[in-house]
C-alpha cells in the first residue's frame, strides 16, 4: 500500500499569522509544505484601499509565483469597514454600499492576484430584522456582485457561517437557487462549523456542496461553541473531512484556518501540516479498507468458494500495522488493520449467507486460518455480537467451539482476541473466568475484555487472589490487573 | 549487522536458540517444511505440522523479534509413503498464506519414480502460485542428484532464478552456478558446510545468487553458523557490504519474488543495523588483507 497524494491542495489562512509580516509568513508556509495560501484582505497583510494596491498585487502575485503558493481571498476581516462593529456593515444591514464596494474591490484583487475565489459570508440579521427582509437584501445585493464577478471571471463562494443568515450549505443552496444558480457563485465549507450546525455533520455538508464546493476551511471545533481550535482539541473527524473531500474529487484550496493563534502561527503551521497528512495516511487506509471490503463482499457473495483466497489475503491489501498504536502498539489488544477488517467482512457476510453456510464458513476459515486469520474470526464474531444480541444458534454453536479453541493456546494475540462481545454474550461463566485469568497469567491487559465490570464474580476475584498469593509467594510481582480483579468483586453475577 | 537465516528449523531449536540468534544478528529467517526425524504416517500429521509453522512458530518467532516465514511442501523422503503423498492436494490453500514465501524444500532424497512425482507436481504448483522454489540436494549420491534435479528444473519451465539449489558444497556448486539458480549453503558443525570452506567458495565464485543457511534442525547443528560465516567473511577480507549483501539482501531478494516477505521491525523490538561499509566491525579495520 503506498501513500497517495492529496487531490486538493493545504494552506493556511493568513489571519492566522497577524504577527508576521505577510511575506514572512508566506516564506514560513512554504517551508513548511503548504501549497496555497487564505489571503484575508485588511488589517495587517493587505490593505485592500492603499493606493499604492496595484504594485503590491504585482509584488505578491511574483511571491505567490516563485512559492508555488495556490491563494484564496477571504473577506471576513473583524473591523476593516467599520472600526467600532465587527463585521460591520453586513450584506444583510438595512445600509450596505461599503460591504458591496469591499467585495467588488476583493473581486478585483482576486482578478489580480489570479486567485481560485473569493469567499464572503452574509452576516449577522441586525435586531429586529425578519428573516425575509434579511433574504431580500441578501439576494439582491449578492445578485449585483456576482454579476461584477462575472465579468471579471472570479469565482465567488458564500461561507455558511453559525449565527449567520447563511448557517448551512442548504442555506447557501438556497441562496444560489434564489438568484437562478449563477454557475461562478460556489460555497465556501468550515469543516468546523459543520459540528456545531450542520444536522448532517462534515460529510453530510461536503456532500450536499458536492461539484459546487469552491472553498474549504480546516480545523477543529467542539459542537456547541463557534471556536477554532487546533486539529486534536475538538471532536471534528479529520480523516473522515479529507476521505470526503476525495471522494468528491476536490482539487481546491483546503486551508488552516486559526484566526485566534497568531501568537504561535509558525508552530501551528508545523503541528497543523503533520497533522493533516497523518489525518490523509488514516484517510487512505480507511478507503483502502472500505474498498476491500466491498470487493470482497460483492466477489463471495458471487463466488463463496472466493472467501479462502480473499480471507487469507486481507493482510497484504491492508497492511498489519496495530489498529490503535498508541493505546496499543504491538496489536495485541485490539488487533490489527487487517484483523479489523477481516472482521468487518465476516460482520457483513453474517447478513448476506444463510446461518447454516456462514456458520460453517466461519469454521473453515478458522480451522484452515493461520494465527492472523484466526484472529480476524474471533474479530468477525464479536462485529456480529456487538450488533446483535441475538445471533442465529448455529452461529453461536461454532462461535463458541471456536472461542473455547483460541483460549486453550498460548498465544496472546488470540487469547485477547477470544475475549471481546461474542464471549461477553455467549460463553458461559466458568470458561469466561478461567479465559480472564489466563490473560492476567499471560500478562495482557485485561482491556482487551468486554464488560469485564458486568461479569466479574466474587469466584473471579477469589481466583485471582488465589493467584495474586502464589505470586506472592514466589517472590514476584503481582500484575496491576489482579488488583483490578480483586476490586471488581463487590457484586455477583449469575450467568 | 543484520542477518536473514535462510533455511532454520526452529521448531525443533530452544527459546535460548531464539535469543543466541536475535543477539547475533538475525531479524528474519525462513523455516522450510521438512520431516520431523520420526516419520509421519497420515495427512493430518502433516496439517498439523503446516499449521504449527505459519501459527505457534510465527508468534514464537515474534517474541523474540524475527520474523519467521516458512516454505510449504510434502519432502521428497516422505513423498514415498503412499499415506501421506494426499497431503498435495491441501498444499495449494496453503500457498497463498501470508509469510509462506516458497514451495520448498522439494527434490530428492533416494531419487524414486515416487520422489519424481512429487518434485514435478510441486514444481507446477510453484509455476500455479508464482512462488520461488527450496530444492533439497541429497546427502547420498549429491552430484548425480544435483544434475537430475537440474534437468528437472529445467524441464518445469520455470525459471532458474526462482530456483534455490540447497546444501551444495565444492563437487556440486559450480553446475548450479551455470544453471542460473540460486546457490544455497548449509553450514554445519562437522559435515556438509563449514565457516573456512564457505569463505573459500565465496572468494572463488563471488557473493552474487549466494544463500548461507545454518539449516539448524533436531540434529547436531548450530543456528549461529551464519553470523559465524559472518564473522569469518570478515577476517578474510571480505567488506560489511558484501557480508550484508550474501546474509541480508540476497535471501531478501530471492524470497522476495514471492511477494510475502515482511520484514518490517516486530513492534518493541529494533532492525538490526545495516553494515556501514567504512566502520569497522568487532575491532577489526573491514578491509583488512586483499579483496578475493
Amino acid at each position: 500500500m503506498t501513500a497517495s497524494p492529496l487531490p486538493f491542495s493545504l494552506g493556511y489562512g493568513t489571519n492566522g499569522f497577524t504577527d508576521h509580516p505577510l511575506s514572512v509568513a508566506l516564506d514560513l508556509l512554504a517551508e513548511q509544505g503548504y501549497g496555497a495560501v487564505a489571503l484575508t484582505l485588511g488589517h495587517p497583510h493587505l490593505d485592500p484601499f492603499a493606493e499604492d494596491l496595484a504594485e503590491q498585487l504585482q509584488a505578491l502575485r511574483k511571491t505567490l509565483g516563485e512559492l508555488n503558493l495556490r491563494v484564496v481571498i477571504e473577506t471576513g476581516t473583524r473591523f476593516l469597514l467599520d472600526p467600532r462593529h465587527k463585521h460591520r456593515p453586513a450584506l444583510v444591514d438595512e445600509e450596505a454600499a461599503s460591504r458591496v464596494g469591499f467585495l467588488r474591490r476583493a473581486v478585483d484583487i482576486a482578478a489580480q492576484l489570479e486567485a481560485e475565489c473569493v469567499s464572503f459570508f452574509s452576516g449577522v440579521l441586525p435586531d429586529g430584522t425578519s428573516p425575509e427582509t434579511g433574504w431580500q437584501r441578501l439576494t439582491e445585493r449578492v445578485a449585483g456582485v456576482v454579476e461584477y464577478a462575472r465579468d471579471k471571471g472570479v469565482l465567488l463562494a458564500v461561507e455558511p457561517e453559525p449565527g449567520m443568515l447563511v448557517e448551512t450549505v442548504s442555506d447557501a443552496l438556497r441562496l444560489r437557487a434564489e438568484l437562478d444558480n449563477p454557475d461562478n457563485l460556489r460555497i465556501t465549507v468550515d469543516i468546523g462549523h459543520c459540528v456545531v450546525v450542520e444536522p448532517d455533520g462534515i460529510r453530510g455538508a461536503l456532500l450536499e456542496a458536492g461539484p459546487l464546493l469552491a472553498n474549504v476551511q480546516l480545523d477543529d471545533m467542539r459542537p456547541h461553541a463557534h471556536e477554532h481550535l487546533p486539529f486534536g482539541e475538538g471532536t471534528v473527524d479529520l480523516p473522515l473531512a479529507l476521505g470526503t473531500l476525495a471522494e468528491l474529487n476536490y482539487r481546491g484550496v483546503a486551508a488552516v484556518e486559526l484566526p485566534r493563534h497568531s501568537h504561535d502561527a509558525p508552530g501551528l503551521a508545523t503541528r497543523s501540516i503533520a497533522a493533516l497528512g497523518d489525518a490523509w495516511a488514516e484517510s487512505v487506509r480507511s478507503r483502502e479498507s472500505e474498498r476491500w471490503l466491498q470487493e470482497s463482499t460483492t466477489a463471495v457473495t458471487a463466488d463463496p468458494s472466493t472467501l479462502t483466497t480473499v480471507f487469507a489475503q486481507a493482510g497484504r491489501r491492508l497492511g498489519r500495522t496495530p489498529l490503535y498504536p498508541d493505546a496499543d502498539p504491538t496489536g495485541v489488544l485490539f488487533g490489527t488493520t487487517s484483523d479489523s477488517a477481516r472482521g468487518l467482512l465476516l460482520g457483513r457476510l453474517g447478513e448476506l449467507l444463510p446461518p447454516e453456510e456462514f456458520a460453517l464458513a466461519l469454521s473453515a476459515l478458522y480451522d484452515g486460518g493461520d494465527s492472523a486469520e484466526r484472529r480476524g474470526v474471533l474479530r468477525g464474531l464479536a462485529t456480529l455480537a456487538a450488533r446483535s444480541p441475538k445471533l442465529p444458534d448455529v452461529v453461536v454453536i461454532a462461535g463458541l467451539r471456536l472461542t473455547t479453541e483460541a483460549l486453550r493456546t498460548n498465544e496472546s494475540g488470540l487469547v485477547a482476541a477470544a475475549v471481546g462481545p461474542f464471549a461477553a454474550a455467549h460463553l458461559d461463566q466458568h470458561s469466561w473466568r478461567h479465559a480472564v485469568l489466563k490473560l492476567v497469567f499471560m500478562g495482557v491487559s485485561l482491556r482487551a475484555v468486554t464488560d469485564l465490570q458486568e461479569r466479574a464474580d466474587d469466584e473471579l476475584a477469589r481466583m485471582a487472589g488465589d493467584f495474586a498469593a502464589e505470586r506472592t509467594a514466589a517472590g514476584r510481582p503481582v500484575p496491576d490487573d489482579v488488583t483490578l480483579l480483586l476490586a471488581t468483586s463487590s457484586h455477583s453475577t449469575t450467568f | 549487522m543484520r542477518i536473514f537465516d535462510p533455511h532454520i528449523h526452529m521448531t525443533s531449536r530452544t527459546t535460548n536458540d531464539y535469543e543466541a540468534l536475535y543477539a547475533s544478528g538475525v531479524r528474519a529467517l525462513v523455516e522450510p517444511a521438512f520431516w520431523l526425524g520420526q516419520p509421519r504416517t497420515n495427512v493430518g500429521s502433516f496439517l498439523d505440522y503446516f499449521d504449527s509453522l505459519l501459527g505457534w512458530e510465527r508468534f514464537r518467532a515474534a517474541q523474540f523479534g524475527i520474523r519467521h516465514h516458512a516454505t510449504i511442501a510434502l519432502n521428497p523422503k516422505e513423498a514415498n509413503d503412499p499415506r501421506c503423498v494426499p497431503i498435495l492436494e491441501e498444499i495449494p490453500r496453503y500457498l497463498v498464506k501470508e509469510g509462506v514465501v516458497a514451495v520448498g524444500e522439494i527434490g530428492y532424497d533416494s531419487m524414486t519414480p515416487a520422489e519424481d512425482h512429487a518434485f514435478s507436481r510441486q514444481l507446477e504448483l510453484a509455476l500455479e502460485y508464482s512462488l520461488p522454489v527450496m530444492v533439497h540436494t541429497p546427502h547420498r549420491e549429491k552430484l548425480a542428484g544435483t544434475h537430475r534435479t537440474l534437468d528437472v528444473v529445467r524441464e518445469s519451465g520455470i525459471a532458474p532464478g526462482m530456483v534455490v539449489v540447497d546444501h551444495l558444497n565444492e563437487t556440486n556448486v559450480e553446475i548450479v552456478k551455470d544453471a542460473g539458480a540460486w546457490m544455497g549453503f548449509s553450514i554445519y558443525p562437522d559435515t556438509k558446510m563449514d565457516e573456512q570452506r564457505m569463505v573459500a567458495i565465496l572468494s572463488r565464485y563471488g557473493t552474487e545468487r549466494v544463500l548461507v543457511n545454518s539449516a539448524a534442525d533436531w540434529g547436531r547443528s548450530d543456528p549461529l553458523k551464519t553470523a559465524r560465516t559472518a564473522h569469518a567473511m570478515l577476517d578474510a577480507g571480505f567488506t560489511a557490504d558484501d557480508v550484508d549483501q550474501v546474509l541480508w539482501r540476497n535471501p531478501v531478494e530471492f524470497y522476495g519474488q514471492s511477494g510475502q516477505l515482511i520484514l518490517d521491525p516486530i513492534p518493541g523490538f529494533d532492525a538490526a543495523e545495516p553494515p556501514n561499509a567504512t566502520a569497522g566491525f568487532e575491532g577489526n579495520s573491514v578491509l583488512r588483507g586483499a579483496r578475493a
